[in-house]
C-alpha cells in the first residue's frame, strides 16, 4: 500500500479518521485515482439531481415578482424579496408559521415525555399486566393511521375537539407515541442492572432511580426522538388537512396546499411559502443530522 | 424481551415498582385508548352500518360495504396503482439507493456532503415536494419538457401530471427521488458492518466486484434489504399524501390509489361507512407485511446488527 502525493486536489483524501468511514485507507495507483475521480463526478451529478427541487423553491422565491411571470423556473435570474414580503403580509404565511410551532412543539414535548416514561416502565418495571398494555402499544406501529383515521374525526366532533388546538396536538401525539415508546425502551433496556442495584442498596427510591440515576443516561435518546418527532409533525399533512378544517389553526402544510388552488401568478408567493416551510426541517437535519438519521432508521418500523 | 429484575427482589421493591411503572404508563395508556383503540373499534363499526356523518343511529347494513367493494371496478383500478406503486416505487429506490451506498462506501472527504445531499428530500414535507416537482413537471416552462426540448425530443413533452397516461408515473418519479435517501442512509449503515476481513481476503484472491458484490457484500446485508423492502411496501398500501397533493387522484381517477378513494368517499361525498371500509381494506392488506417487517427487526435487533 502507497500513498503518493495527489496530483489533483479534488480526489485526494488526506488519511484522516474520516466520520462515516471506518475501514483503512486503500493505497492508490493513477488508475485507481482517476476511477475516484469518475466516481466523485457520479457522485456531485446525483447531488445536483436530489437537491434540484430545493435550489429551484429557493430561485424562484428570491425572484422579482415580473421575473417570476415571464420566466417563473429560470434559476436566480433576480433577486428580490418581494415574494417573501408577499407570502407573509398577503399569504397570511406568518400565523401558519405560528400555527405550524403551536402544534409542532408541544406534541414533540408530550410524545418524548410520556415515551420516554412509557419505555422506562415496558424497559424495567415489570407488574402483571404490562404485556398486554404493551402489545396494545405497539399495536400503534402496525395500524396505519388510515383505519381510524375516519372515525376519528367524529369522535373529535363529539368531544368538541375538531378544529381546535388542543385535538390536533393530542392526535399528533397519539401517532408518535407507539414509535416513540419502542425506541425510548430499547435506551432504557441496554442499561446495566446494575446502576438500579447499586442505587436501591444506596437507599434511593423506584422515583429516585428513574428521575436521577436512570433518565440522565438516555438523554441522547430522548434528543433524537424529539428532532425525528419534531420533522414528522412539522410535516404532517393529514392531521391538520382532516381535523384543523376552519383554517383559524391551520400549520404551513394546509397552508400550502390551500395556496396551490391559485392562478399560475401566485407562484412567486407561493415558492416563497415553501421556503418558509422547509427551512426549519432542512436546518434542524443539517444540524442534527446523526440523531435525524438515527430516527428516521429506527422509525422505519412504523412504515 | 429483558426483564432485569431477578427472582430475588424484595417484595417491598416489586410493589413500589409496580406503583411507579402504572403511573408512568397511565397517561400514554389514556391517549392510546381514546385516540387509537377507540377509534379503530369505531372503524369496524363503520363498516356495518350506513353512516353517513349525520345520523347518529345509522341502520346496520351487516357485509354490505364490504361487498360493495368487491364488486366496485374503481376499487379494482385503484388496487392496480397501489400495485403499481408498490412494485416500483419499492424496487426503484432499493435499486438507486443501494447503487448510491456502494458508491459512497469508501468516499471519505466530502462523504457527508452527499450524504446529506441524499437524504435530504426525505426530510422535507411532502407539501413541498409536491409543489415544487408540480412545477418540475409544467407543461409549459417545466424543466423536464424544457430538457427534453434540448436534446431534441419535443415529441416526448407533455402535461406530465395533467395526462392520465403518464400521471401516475410523474408522481412515483418523485416519491422515488423522496425516498431514496432514506434508502441509502440505511444500507450505508448496514455496509458498515460488512467484514472488511473478508473483503480483503476476497480482493487478494482476486475476486472481482460484481462477485464480491454477489457473494460477500449482499448476504451480508440480506436482512436489512428485506427490511428496507418491507418497509417501502408497507409505505405502498397507505400511499396518500404525495397523490393526494400533486394530482387529487386525477386526472378522471388515473391516479387513484385506494387511500385517495377512500378520502373521497369519505369526505367528499360524505359516504363514510363506505370510506371507512375501504381504509380497513388498506389496513388488512398492509398489516401482514407490517407484522413480518416487526419480526424481522425484532430479529436484526437481536443479531446486533439492527439499523
Amino acid at each position: 500500500m502507497t500513498t503518493t502525493t495527489a496530483p489533483t486536489t479534488e480526489t485526494a483524501p488526506p488519511p484522516r479518521r474520516g466520520v462515516g468511514a471506518p475501514r483503512e485507507d486503500n493505497g492508490m495507483s493513477p488508475r485507481r485515482r482517476t476511477a475516484l475521480t469518475g466516481k466523485h463526478l457520479l457522485l456531485i451529478v446525483l447531488s445536483a439531481v436530489s437537491l434540484f427541487p430545493v435550489i429551484l423553491v429557493i430561485s424562484t422565491a428570491l425572484k422579482s415578482e415580473e421575473d417570476v411571470r415571464t420566466n417563473p423556473f429560470g434559476l436566480f435570474s433576480s433577486f428580490s424579496l418581494e415574494n417573501l414580503q408577499n407570502a407573509w403580509v398577503v399569504g397570511d404565511f406568518g400565523s401558519y408559521l405560528l400555527n405550524s410551532i403551536l402544534l409542532s412543539v408541544p406534541s414533540t414535548l408530550l410524545v418524548v415525555v410520556l415515551s420516554t416514561m412509557a419505555g422506562y416502565t415496558f424497559a424495567r418495571l415489570p407488574f402483571r399486566g404490562r404485556s398486554v398494555a404493551f402489545y396494545l402499544v405497539v399495536l400503534g406501529l402496525l395500524v396505519p393511521f388510515f383505519a381510524y383515521m375516519i372515525p376519528l374525526y367524529f369522535q373529535l366532533r363529539g368531544l368538541g375537539l375538531l378544529d381546535t388546538l388542543p385535538g390536533a396536538i393530542l392526535v399528533l401525539t397519539s401517532t408518535g407515541v407507539s414509535f416513540g415508546t419502542f425506541f425510548m425502551r430499547a435506551f432504557f433496556s441496554d442499561l446495566p442492572l446494575e446502576l438500579e442495584q447499586a442505587a436501591r442498596v444506596d437507599g434511593a427510591s423506584e422515583w429516585q432511580i428513574f428521575l436521577k440515576v436512570m433518565l440522565p443516561l438516555v438523554s441522547s435518546g430522548a434528543g433524537a426522538l424529539g428532532v425525528f418527532t419534531f420533522i414528522q409533525n412539522w410535516n404532517n399533512f393529514l392531521v391538520p388537512l382532516l381535523y384543523l378544517p376552519g383554517g383559524e389553526f391551520r400549520p404551513l402544510t394546509t397552508g400550502l396546499y390551500q395556496f396551490t388552488g391559485g392562478r399560475s401568478l401566485d407562484i412567486g408567493p407561493l415558492a416563497a411559502g415553501t421556503l418558509i416551510t422547509i427551512i426549519p426541517v432542512v436546518v434542524l437535519f443539517l444540524l442534527m443530522q446523526r440523531q435525524v438519521a438515527e430516527g428516521f432508521i429506527s422509525g422505519a418500523v412504523k412504515g | 424481551m429483558s426483564t432485569p429484575i431477578s427472582l430475588t427482589t424484595p417484595k417491598v421493591t416489586r410493589r413500589a415498582q409496580t406503583r411507579l411503572g402504572i403511573a408512568l404508563i397511565s397517561p400514554l395508556m389514556l391517549l392510546v385508548i381514546v385516540f387509537f383503540l377507540f377509534p379503530l373499534g369505531n372503524a369496524i363499526y363503520y363498516s356495518v352500518v350506513d353512516f353517513d356523518g349525520i345520523d347518529p343511529t345509522p341502520a346496520f347494513v351487516g357485509l354490505q360495504n364490504y361487498t360493495r367493494l368487491l364488486t366496485d371496478p374503481e376499487v379494482w383500478h385503484a388496487l392496480g396503482n397501489n400495485a403499481i406503486w408498490i412494485v416500483i416505487g419499492t424496487a426503484a429506490p432499493l435499486l438507486i439507493g443501494l447503487a448510491q451506498a456502494l458508491l459512497l462506501w469508501k468516499v471519505r472527504n466530502a462523504g457527508i456532503f452527499y450524504r446529506l445531499a441524499f437524504f435530504l428530500p426525505y426530510v422535507l414535507p411532502q407539501v413541498a415536494i409536491g409543489i415544487v416537482w408540480g412545477w418540475i413537471y409544467d407543461p409549459v416552462s417545466g424543466w423536464v419538457n424544457k430538457a427534453l426540448h434540448v436534446v431534441g425530443l419535443d415529441q416526448l413533452t407533455t402535461g406530465w401530471l395533467g395526462n392520465p397516461n403518464t400521471a401516475l408515473y410523474a408522481v412515483l418519479v418523485t416519491a422515488i427521488w423522496a425516498t431514496t435517501g432514506f434508502v441509502l442512509i440505511i444500507f450505508l449503515s448496514a455496509l458498515r458492518n460488512v467484514d472488511g476481513a473478508l473483503m480483503d481476503a476476497s480482493r487478494l484472491d482476486g475476486v472481482n466486484a460484481v462477485q464480491q458484490l454477489w457473494y460477500i457484500i449482499l448476504p451480508q446485508i440480506m436482512p436489512v434489504f428485506l427490511m428496507v423492502t418491507t418497509v417501502t411496501l408497507v409505505g405502498g398500501f397507505s400511499v396518500f399524501d404525495i397523490i393526494f397533493i400533486m394530482t387529487g387522484g386525477g386526472p378522471a381517477n388515473a391516479t387513484n390509489v385506494i387511500g385517495t378513494y377512500a378520502y373521497t368517499n369519505a369526505f367528499q361525498l360524505s359516504q363514510i361507512s363506505y370510506g371507512t371500509t375501504l381504509a380497513l381494506l388498506i389496513t388488512a392488506l398492509s398489516v401482514p407485511f407490517a407484522v413480518a417487517l416487526n419480526r424481522l427487526q425484532r430479529r436484526l435487533s437481536l443479531q446486533g446488527t439492527g439499523a
